[in-house]
């Protein structure tokens, strides 16, 4: 069996400092290309465990191992270079006042990587958006699905090791939400991502997921 | 009414005649606003930068002397520079009194507090989720703050447009500081506070149409940069 991608022991994590606990995970792994779904009520620690898995949120307690490393206090320190490996798409993510083109290639850009316009086309394609029509669009003509849309190929343009997906579907019409669905199944069957997804949406997350975890009060109660 | 139609008709042949002394007033004051206005963006957009984006001790009581700067009486700024510009004040020997430059020192306490207090407001209500977005799309620190720059942009050219209305307006500063001499330091408030005072109305009202103009576009562009800083 291939190496887990993450390895989490007696994981702990407060949203400040010295805070409260809001999520303790005594032990995870999540394989290489495997999908991994999180249920769980709103504040059960979903949106928490995806920070610590993109390297937002540093854990208080325990050992996370990713790639094969030990994450430590100072591999945290220069966090960009995990969160260039594992990306997420927070709920609350919001786009760039630039152009869709512009917001697309951003990440390649921060990673000194040139973005041609067919890459563009290719990840706005993926979300189901025609780049002729949006390339050139400014933010604030973009509907709330559409923006979504947006920051995933965002994302998908990176073609990161891990991709994480905090409910990616939330608020989307039917529409836009088969769009989403397509291109998350897209990036694990061309590329082979691992994906992590917490969404409301049990129905997608059994059809799609390999587990599902569900989180209660910061604990993964089933699913392990 | 005749006698405000007529000083109006006189004031439009003042303009379209390119009148020297009319235009004298034109010019002295966009030299003082550009002045001004540079200086205060110079250093007002990284200090308000920092001010919004950096924690520190003592950020608090730095914002709130911002704050109290924005609320000087224009008066009272004039005082103090003329007091340290005038021969027995302790920059007297530079010669700044009664010079373009000088009234610019003026004008520019009036502006920086304006580009700094609105720069600091915009860097600081770049919110929460715009951090997040950045750092997980791979930025390190200075592409952070980078891209905070960049999203703060629109407002930081509200902050100058702003600040850009209040300085081209200022009579005060502009009185004290530059003197009000003919040809030299006579800007177009001070002139037409002159004028008004001599019951020259016409060359008053075509100097307050240039004005009214100048304020028409800045709040036009203001307009502008506030959707788009949004």
């Amino acid at each position: 069996m291939s190496e887990p991608l993450y390895d989490l022991r007696d994981i702990e994590a407060a949203h400040e400092k010295g805070g409260e606990r809001v999520l303790h995970v005594p032990a995870l792994t999540i394989a290489r290309g495997e999908i991994l779904g999180l249920a769980g009520h709103n504040g059960s620690g979903k949106s928490t465990l995806l920070k610590v898995l993109g390297f937002l949120l540093e854990p208080s307690a325990g050992e996370l191992f990713f790639d094969g490393a030990l994450v430590d206090a100072r591999a945290m320190r220069a966090g960009h270079v995990l969160r260039r490996k594992a990306v997420l798409l927070a709920q609350e993510t919001r786009l760039l006042k630039r152009s869709v083109a512009a917001n697309v290639a951003y990440g390649l850009k921060l990673r000194g990587l040139p973005a041609p316009r067919e890459l563009v086309a290719r990840a706005l394609a993926l979300v189901g958006l025609d780049a002729a029509g949006y390339a050139a669009r400014p933010w604030m003509r973009l509907s709330g699905g559409e923006a979504r849309r947006v920051a995933l190929a965002a994302r998908l343009a990176l073609d990161p090791l891990a991709l994480l997906l905090d409910e990616p579907t939330a608020g989307l019409d039917r529409d836009s939400a088969e769009h989403v669905k397509r291109a998350v199944m897209g990036a694990r069957g061309e590329r082979g991502a691992t994906l992590v997804i917490a969404s409301h949406d049990m129905a997608w997350l059994a059809s799609c997921a390999d587990r599902v975890l569900t989180l209660e009060e910061g604990r993964i109660v089933s699913g392990l | 009414m005749d006698y405000f139609s007529e000083g109006l008709a006189r004031a439009v042949d003042l303009l379209l005649a390119l009148d020297a002394e009319t235009f004298s007033a034109v010019w002295a004051t966009a030299a003082v606003t550009a002045l001004a206005l540079a200086a205060s963006l110079a250093i007002g957009l990284p200090l308000g930068f920092a001010l919004g984006h950096f924690r520190f001790p003592g950020r608090r009581a730095a914002r709130l002397f911002v704050d109290w700067m924005l609320s000087l009486p224009t008066v009272v700024i004039g005082l103090i520079v003329y007091a340290l510009f005038t021969t027995r004040g302790p920059l007297g020997e530079w010669g700044l009194l009664f010079t373009v430059p000088g009234m610019a020192v003026g004008l520019t306490i009036l502006g920086l507090p304006i580009i700094l207090s609105m720069t600091a407001t915009a860097v600081e209500s770049t919110d929460v989720n715009l951090t997040q977005t950045v750092l997980s799309l791979g930025a390190d620190r200075t592409q952070l703050l980078l891209a905070t720059l960049s999203e703060a942009r629109f407002a930081m050219a509200l902050a100058a447009a702003s600040a850009f209305g209040r300085i081209v307006s200022e009579v005060g500063i502009a009185m004290m500081v530059g003197g009000n001499i003919k040809w030299h330091t006579r800007t177009i408030t001070t002139a037409i506070a002159l004028e008004t005072g001599r019951g020259e109305f016409a060359t008053g009202i075509a100097l307050g149409i240039v004005l009214m103009l100048v304020a028409l576009v800045v709040n036009l562009l203001v307009a502008l940069l506030r959707r788009r800083a949004r």
